[in-house]
């Protein structure tokens, strides 16, 4: 349903553009989970907010995002409005600030509805009650008059979720939407993605940069690196068997592989790169434990694999299952 | 924090008692929004009777604030001149709120090339000289307070507007306006919904104590003789009438001129109070 190719976000700088996503690729099939995998700085935010084109006003946007075969990159504003919310959803990072501080949490979701015109103000009032009861909310009907500031965490962010799937748009886009939770609450809060994607046949782009948060759920992972495609392929060939060194150092760096109790977890050494400069060649060569002369020269195309594309000079082997 | 789905903090506490001279202000407010009301329940005598037998009286019983020099009762003017001094200052800058909120809040929302132009409108506004506008409205249109109130009026809005354009820029970076925009809403509903209840406090603030500043400049008007022309008993004529008598009648002088001074303070501690206070209705 969803079809990226080439996608490039670039902002004017002096002394040449920089791309904060740069030839971005990828489909999401109706009903599927699909996650973006990225340290902080890898594009992968930019990219959920390209495909809502909600770009910063300097960024220029280049390649195609379709949605049903319909092209999104570079509509206007105005013709985006009847998709935002209503054919994508966002769920983002922080619910505390993405709410309007001044407004009862039952009234915000109730506004989709009404912004898209699916019900009269009473109607959508009294669904947004039944979808806060949706994504599990006790006591609907009182959290529905609270303001924002008067709930938990943990129901803001599903009060977020229910806000963006009022209008039960095919895609639900959540931009970190675990960040700002405790671990509990954030279990619960992918269990409760996890349901509304079986049920509603929601196709699902989670944006994360925590790999213990995707092994459980992910049907297809897309690791981002400096704004390009590292490794893209099933959760079940990614997380089973990388064969992109940043992939298994990712996963190394997350406590899913059975380690004993007290032993360091790896960290990734140095720091990715940031704004000012890019390495040159693949841009994770300065990090890479395999990295040879050819990678600080040219950049890995991104080739096909039997499940998915890789773009790394010197892949691990296809065997290696690290841990 | 509780993950408990009963955990709705219920923390709308009383806000703390404001200082006592706020509470001081507030009343003078008050008195003066009843004076400008109902100024024939409270005046003990009719404003423009003359009464030739007690001109220049001194204050007194039958006269607080003393006689000027056609026995008129001082105390009576000056209750029957708020409407006229005040009640004008609270038009013209309730006026100019509206307008300069609407200009502001459009051009804030607007794309660079539009913002820009309807910026170096509002500079060239905000560069005319007052005193000069007035009287070229006094030539234009006569001598009065509605000669006043239009000067006054288009040179009271680009405050407003420059205030609302920077503060509506501000707000719609905040993460809430793009989550409303992400939802599919736009235009005035963003507006309305999304960005100006958080800029109201600051007009608040500013419509305040922009009241005390639109008093002062009506009376200097009317002092100059640009407005409120005989027998009207607005306040900065009363000062202006004083003038030849302010050595036998201190009274005539004094009383008028510490309206205008008690008067612009009240609205000035009341803004100040609230500029103090804006934040707690932040939310989180």
């Amino acid at each position: 349903m969803l079809a990226v190719r080439d996608l490039r976000v670039t902002f004017p700088r002096t002394g040449g553009d920089f791309a904060a996503v740069d030839g971005v690729g990828f489909d999401v099939a109706p009903g599927e989970f699909f996650v973006v995998i990225g340290e902080s700085g890898s594009g992968k935010s930019m990219t959920g907010s390209a495909i809502m084109g909600l770009t910063p006003p300097s960024a220029r946007v280049a390649g195609s995002i379709r949605l049903h075969g319909r092209e999104l990159a570079g509509l206007p504003d105005v013709a985006m409005r009847p998709i935002r919310g209503r054919e994508i959803g966002l769920v983002h990072q922080d619910p505390l600030s993405a709410m309007n501080p001044a407004r009862p949490v039952g009234a915000q979701i109730a506004e989709a509805l009404h912004i898209h015109r699916l019900a009269d103000r009473q109607e959508a009032a009294r669904r947004a009650v039944a979808l806060l009861a949706r994504v599990h909310v006790p006591d609907a009907s009182r959290v529905a008059q609270a303001y924002p500031h008067e709930i938990s965490g943990g129901m803001r962010q599903r009060a977020m979720i229910a806000m963006a799937l009022a209008c039960q748009p095919g895609l639900l886009i959540a931009d970190e939407p675990t960040t700002a939770l405790d671990v509990t609450i954030k279990a619960q809060v992918l269990a409760l993605l996890a349901e509304l994607r079986q049920e509603m046949g929601l196709a699902v782009l989670l944006i994360t940069h925590d790999m213990g948060v995707v092994a459980e759920l992910a049907d297809r992972i897309l690791v981002m690196y400096a704004g390009r495609v590292a490794e893209i392929g099933s959760a079940e060939s990614v997380l089973r068997a990388p064969r992109h060194p940043y992939t298994r150092a990712l996963m190394q760096s997350a406590a899913i592989s059975e380690l004993p109790f007290k032993q360091l977890l790896p960290a990734i050494a140095g720091t990715p790169p940031g704004h000012a400069t890019r390495p040159s060649g693949c841009a994770f060569h300065p990090r890479c434990p395999r990295a040879e002369a050819d990678c600080a020269v040219v950049v890995p195309p991104l080739q096909p694999l039997p499940a998915g594309a890789l773009a790394c000079h010197h892949p691990l082997a296809r065997a290696a299952v690290p841990a | 924090m509780s993950g408990s789905a009963l955990a709705i903090r219920r923390a709308r506490r009383l806000p703390p008692m404001p200082p006592a001279i706020v509470v001081i202000a507030w009343l003078a407010i008050a008195v003066l929004l009843l004076f400008a009301l109902v100024p024939d329940w409270l005046a003990p005598h009719s404003p423009i009777a003359l009464d030739i037998l007690h001109r220049l009286q001194p204050p007194g019983l039958a006269h607080p604030f003393g006689t000027d020099e056609a026995g008129r009762d001082i105390f009576s003017r000056v209750i029957y001149g708020t409407r006229y001094s005040l009640g004008l200052a609270i038009v013209i800058v309730f006026s100019a709120a509206l307008f300069g909120v609407a200009y502001g809040a459009i051009s804030g929302m607007a794309g660079r090339r539009l913002d820009n132009l309807m910026m170096r409108v509002v500079d060239v506004f905000f560069g005319f000289p007052v005193l000069v506008l007035a009287l070229a409205v006094a030539a234009a249109l006569g001598r009065g307070l509605s000669s006043v109130a239009l000067a006054l009026g288009v040179i009271w809005w680009p405050g407003f507007a420059r205030l609302v354009r920077g503060e509506v820029q501000r707000i719609r970076e905040r993460p809430h306006v793009e989550a409303a925009r992400a939802l599919g809403v736009r235009g005035v509903a963003l507006m309305r919904r999304h960005i100006i209840p958080f800029v109201v406090q600051e007009v608040n603030v500013r419509v305040t104590t922009d009241i005390g500043y639109a008093l002062v400049a009506i009376t200097a008007l009317s002092f100059l003789g640009l407005g409120a022309q005989s027998p009207t008993p607005e306040w900065g004529l009363l000062i202006r009438d004083s003038r030849s008598y302010f050595g036998d009648a201190w009274w005539y002088l004094v009383f008028p001129g510490l309206m205008v001074m008690l008067t612009t303070a009240a609205f000035s501690i009341t803004g100040d109070w609230l500029a103090r206070d804006r934040h707690l209705g932040r939310g989180g």
